[in-house]
């Protein structure tokens, strides 16, 4: 009870802290965009000509791809905010109250969660314009499949804030590992175009299978192994990273 | 000696220790310290920077564990019942803590509920504090548009909104001008009146002096001192000099170690164009300081004894001056009076 009305106000804190600053808001619908504006024309050309990549369902391949590149941009954010309220004391002064820590975590990506689906909406609404099909069941667990994606982004994302605890660290570490979580989860293009070695590395890779499950799930072929292994595995590593969130907010010092 | 959970003492530990890892090597920032702080009092924790002061601060307000000893606050052990002291303090950290992000209402609302206040009641409380600490004509901005006054004014708000029994504040009054200092100095006075203990640190001496009902002295981790302002100096009274010896500054620290070194002599210290010493015996240690001028045929533009500061207690269990230990005196410090002797 105390708990479910401690996230409630911490994720108010954290939503109106957005909204004030509408500049996020533009940008993470910006990104998306210029991928299916700029990028998915490309893709188009190249289809047909390729194994796999038939012509007519570019955007079908595409989209899921576009999406969790979403949700996992939505949730690496929270870690520089992190940073910022360590240094100005809020997060020590939070710490003195009863607040449950993992309320005090769970504003964060809930806000997080909601600053990936309600553009991710828009996507989708503008993909479909320029042909994209859409299962709705399917992209319904879609989505809450790449919501738990940005959790454990999310969460992830602020215990490295507060370990790391200076902001130049953390955007090392954050892009130091960007390139090759989403280059290794075949956001762009499907892993199973490549050669063997690069589908191997791609298994390696928690993110893969999350993507894997959200083709899957947008072709509304829901009950299939890959659909289950993406949750399981997604599932899993959010709970992990909000167990690491929480202990970090544990222990949070500047 | 253990403490035990039933005593009515807003803060009491025994034999708290803490050690922090710096490049491998273990370095204690608090090594074995016993307070007792009663209930209804200002109690200021006067030290230089990095004496151990902001690591107590924080094992106190379960924001840090303790290594050894134990802690109860407002009656609950800091260890074991960690959510039951946070209920019953009110903390002011250093860094502040205001959410700059959100309106200086929004922080004050946010820390009501979470301190378990009802929505009503909560908004009661906000415009109370609004109105009490003149915070009215901005409290609806967003706290990254206030000045340090006004930011340091929410903060402390924040701090009692839910009626604590024991507020922390960790120097509180650093940077800011004299006339918030003062501000903030009658409003915790207020706040002693209507029965809050406050527990702050300073490394104001002046603070600690005017400020704090009792007060400890802490240096590398341990209390050197403690007691009431005045019990402390009256302690230390007519065990200090005040000489002006008629020489150009160049040559004072020569004969502030001539001196140091003489019968009678604890410590001593220039400052200005004078040299304070700390000393046994008033009369033999001015008879011999005399002698010794006098034998070197350096004149004396006065002499005085001393009525000792808080500063004159620290130079005598130390060795050092608060001022030289990197402790700035407030603005506006108070300079000790001195008795005039006829040289």
């Amino acid at each position: 009870m105390t708990f479910a009305l401690h996230t409630s106000l911490f994720f108010r804190r954290k939503l109106l802290e957005t909204l004030r600053q509408p500049v996020w808001i533009v940008t993470g619908l910006s990104t998306p965009l210029l991928y299916l504006a700029l990028f998915e024309p490309l893709l188009r050309s190249v289809a047909g000509r390729t194994a796999g990549l038939p012509p007519g369902e570019v955007l079908d391949v595409f989209v899921p791809g576009i999406l969790a590149l979403m949700a996992f941009g939505a949730g690496m954010g929270a870690g520089w905010v992190v940073i910022w309220e360590l240094d100005s004391g809020v997060i020590e002064r939070l710490r003195v109250t009863p607040a449950s820590r993992l309320a005090l975590l769970l504003g964060t990506v809930l806000r997080d969660v909601v600053m990936f689906a309600v553009p991710a909406v828009v996507v989708i609404a503008i993909a479909i314009g320029f042909g994209f099909h859409a299962h709705w069941g399917g992209l319904a667990l879609m989505l809450l499949l790449l919501a738990a994606l940005t959790a454990s982004c999310s969460a992830s994302s602020s215990a490295l804030g507060i370990s790391l605890k200076q902001i130049g660290s953390l955007a090392a570490v954050v892009t130091g590992v960007q390139l090759p979580l989403t280059l290794l989860s075949g956001i762009l293009l499907p892993l199973s175009l490549g050669p063997g070695w690069l589908q191997v590395l791609g298994h390696l890779n928690p993110m893969y299978y999350a993507v894997e499950a959200a083709r899957d799930l947008t072709a509304g072929t829901i009950t299939t192994a890959t659909v289950g292994i993406g949750f399981l595995v997604t599932a899993a590593a959010a709970a992990l990273a909000l167990c690491w969130g929480t202990r970090s907010y544990h222990q949070a010092m500047v | 000696m253990p403490v035990t959970d039933s005593l009515p003492d807003a803060v009491r530990t025994s034999g708290l220790r803490k050690a922090f890892r710096v490049r491998n090597q273990a370095v204690e920032a608090v090594s074995g310290i016993d307070l007792t702080v009663a209930a209804g009092q200002i109690f200021g924790f006067l030290g230089p920077n990095g004496a151990g002061k902001t690591t107590t601060l924080r094992i106190l307000t379960t924001l840090l564990p303790a290594d050894a000893g134990e802690a109860f606050v407002a009656g609950a052990d800091v260890r074991r019942r960690p959510q039951q002291v946070r209920r019953r303090i009110g903390y002011v950290g250093q860094l502040g803590g205001a959410d700059a992000s959100a309106a200086g209402r929004e922080n004050l609302l946010l820390e009501g509920r979470l301190h378990g206040m009802g929505a009503g009641e909560t908004a009661r409380r906000a415009d109370e504090l609004i109105e009490a600490f003149d915070l009215g004509a901005f409290a609806d901005r967003t706290a990254r548009s206030y000045s340090g006054g006004q930011r340091r004014r929410l903060e402390v708000a924040l701090g009692i909104m839910h009626h604590p029994q024991v507020l922390f504040l960790d120097e509180p009054t650093t940077g800011l001008d004299p006339q918030n200092r003062a501000n903030l100095w009658d409003q915790l006075r207020e706040l002693r009146r209507t029965g809050t203990t406050i527990f702050l640190t300073t490394h104001y001496l002046d603070e600690a002096d005017q400020l704090s009902d009792r007060l400890a002295i802490i240096d590398h981790g341990r209390v050197i001192a403690e007691g009431t302002p005045a019990g402390l100096k009256r302690r230390y009274s007519g065990d200090t000099i005040d000489i002006t010896p008629s020489l150009p500054p160049g040559r004072l620290p020569a004969l502030e170690r001539d001196l140091a070194s003489g019968p009678f002599v604890r410590a001593a210290r220039t400052s200005g164009d004078s040299i304070r010493l700390s000393v046994t015996d008033a009369t033999q240690a001015m008879a011999a300081v005399f002698s010794l001028l006098a034998g070197r045929g350096i004149g004396i533009r006065a002499a005085s004894l001393a009525q000792p500061s808080l500063d004159d207690v620290f130079l005598r269990e130390t060795g050092r001056s608060l001022r030289d230990a990197g402790a700035p005196a407030g603005p506006g410090t108070a300079t000790p009076t001195g008795e005039k002797v006829p040289a």
